[in-house]
């Protein structure tokens, strides 16, 4: 039974990793074609990757939509929440319902919607678009996260600032944001993610600056190569590297 | 500092219902007073008015000569000592306890200071550096009350703060938080629902129920000479006696009563026979439950002396002292 449960388990992570150990082995192959056999490694294809502007350029891009449009989302939903776990309104369940229904919406609809607004409003497509549409489908997220974080617990703390002769504005910032620091880490990060791998939004919504992902399928239409499997490596290192910070600075705290 | 607090025509209402009606209360300064009463009697609402987290209905919240009925809590001379100590869980103890010291603008040291010296009077000096989930139940009180009293408050408000601790903990601390309140002379309201607590700590107890204070005084008095049958049968046992027993009426709306260490096998009045049918032992009496012989339906609890103790069974005459006379429940 114990061996069958190893099997299982081990059964299970090469379904999801085999992909991307591929992706990643084959970004070191040093023929044009990112198929069998093997016959790396190298590092030229990395080589090319980072030398070529437009793909740089697309990654910047990528980044500063991604902390730029989770640090807006953030904000927005972590008033919101606030705002709705503390005081109460008519058709209080009616705007949670609405603040989160974006999430049940799929990103082409979302993106379509957008666009169609943007035309009407002579708004072109650009990073800003891009970056508007994230927010759109980063702040639900946010403020589900942020709301769900707010317990009574907190709301005490924060009456007991109060009551210590805190301001509105103090208690906010010295009890409320300290207190949700691992919510809000959490958040800021999944946004950052969820930005940062987008393609429908940026795809439909970009036109002269692009993405990282909308970059690399306008590269994939020219064929495969292993380039696109480095850059994708590249791509996966980035979110990696986003898990590990999110590990370290939330999980291990609030293990605590 | 400390303050005297009056409370003038006060009632609230939630809604529909009527939390708070027509309180009446003065306290001394430097009182230790205990709101005494059951779970939805209107004692926490009237601390959250005390405190400025409710606005009243109607009525007037005077805290040393000055009207702060409309008040908000920050900037009143009030703290709280809440129920879930409500303890910053992202700061040091000393950053807890000097929070107040920090809202009202005071430099690190200066109130690191006074944070130190607040929680040497509540013994965790120690620990200033921990972070609260580092602390027992107990400390954790401790802090909450450093806390609290560290901006040198007027009045002190603590709502069912000794409710989550264990009946040791309990006891140790009711004793602390007087030795505390006597070594700060500030004005202490303290809610609880444990009439035992309240007789042990308080200078003054006024006994709610159904949003109305029943009766206002000392511990002494509202035992022993309470003015209604409610807080009478709250503040401990009481046994009603027949007034044809007790040989006179009692007069319209109002019966006789008395303690259970008032009804013994001697005294002034005669209850007739009565039968033991249970006894416990309490250590210093024996708390026993007689029946009578004549009237079926009327029952005494008595505390009789060690060595005293009848045989379960056994019918002998009752007698009954000094009874109180009670305004009876309407």
């Amino acid at each position: 039974m114990r061996t069958l449960g190893w099997l299982y388990m081990a059964a299970i992570f090469v379904f999801i990793f085999l992909p991307v150990v591929v992706l990643v082995l084959f970004s070191f192959q040093d023929s044009r074609l990112p198929v069998p056999p093997f016959d790396g490694p190298t590092l030229k294809w990395y080589a090319q990757v980072l030398a070529d502007r437009g793909m740089m350029e697309a990654l910047r891009n990528s980044l500063v939509v991604a902390v730029v449009s989770s640090a807006v989302a953030l904000l927005l939903g972590f008033f919101a929440a606030q705002g709705l776990a503390r005081v109460r309104l008519p058709g209080s369940a009616l705007m949670r319902g609405l603040l989160i229904a974006p999430m049940t919406v799929s990103y082409l609809i979302i993106a379509l919607g957008l666009l169609t607004v943007f035309n009407n409003l002579g708004f072109r497509p650009s990073l800003w678009a891009t970056g508007i549409g994230h927010v759109v489908i980063s702040l639900p997220l946010c403020f589900a996260i942020l709301f769900a974080a707010m317990g009574d617990h907190q709301k005490n703390a924060e009456r007991a600032a109060r009551d210590l002769g805190a301001s509105d504005l103090q208690v906010l910032f010295l009890v409320t944001a300290p207190m949700l620091k691992p919510a809000l880490l959490a958040a800021f990060f999944l946004s950052v993610t969820f930005s940062w791998d987008e393609f429908i939004i940026a795809f439909l919504l970009t036109r002269f600056d692009v993405t990282l992902p909308v970059e690399i399928w306008s590269m994939l239409r020219s064929g495969l190569s292993p380039a696109t499997n480095a850059i994708g490596s590249l791509v996966f290192l980035v979110s990696i590297v986003i898990l590990i910070l999110l590990e370290l600075t939330v999980f291990r705290k609030s293990k605590t | 500092m400390t303050a005297n607090v009056s409370l003038q025509a006060l009632s609230h209402n939630f809604g529909e219902f009527q939390a708070l009606d027509d309180i009446n209360l003065e306290f001394a300064a430097g009182e230790f007073v205990v709101l005494l009463g059951p779970s939805g009697c209107g004692k926490s609402t009237l601390l959250f008015i005390l405190g400025g987290f409710l606005t009243p209905t109607e009525g007037q919240v005077w805290i040393g000569g000055q009207d702060m009925s409309r008040v908000a809590a920050k900037d009143r001379p009030t703290t709280t000592m809440f129920q879930d100590y409500a303890l910053f869980p992202h700061m040091t103890l000393r950053d807890n306890v000097g929070f107040g010291l920090r809202m009202r603008g005071q430099g690190k040291a200066k109130r690191n200071a006074k944070a130190d010296e607040m929680l040497d009077l509540v013994g965790l000096l120690d620990k200033a550096g921990r972070k609260p989930h580092e602390l027992s139940g107990g400390q954790r009180q401790r802090v909450a009350l450093a806390r609290a009293l560290a901006v040198e408050p007027e009045v002190l408000l603590l709502d069912e703060p000794l409710g989550a601790l264990d009946l040791k903990l309990r006891r140790q601390m009711q004793e602390e938080l007087k030795i505390i309140q006597r070594k700060v002379g500030t004005t202490f309201v303290h809610v609880t629902h444990d009439q035992e607590e309240a007789m042990a700590i308080a200078d003054r107890i006024a006994v709610m129920n159904a949003g109305k204070v029943e009766h206002a005084g000392s511990p002494e008095e509202v035992y022993l000479r309470p003015k209604t049958l409610f807080s009478a049968n709250f503040m401990g046992d009481l046994n009603i006696l027949p007034e044809a027993q007790v040989g006179r009426a009692a007069g319209a709306g109002m019966v006789y009563a008395a303690r259970p260490e008032n009804i013994g096998l001697a005294g002034e009045i005669s209850l007739g026979d009565a039968r033991l049918t249970e006894a416990s032992f309490f250590g210093t009496y024996h708390r026993c439950h007689f029946q009578s012989v004549e009237q079926g339906g009327q029952t005494y609890i008595a505390h009789l002396p060690i060595g005293a103790l009848p045989q379960q069974g056994e019918a002998l005459p009752l007698f009954a002292s000094s009874p109180m006379t009670l305004k009876a429940d309407v």
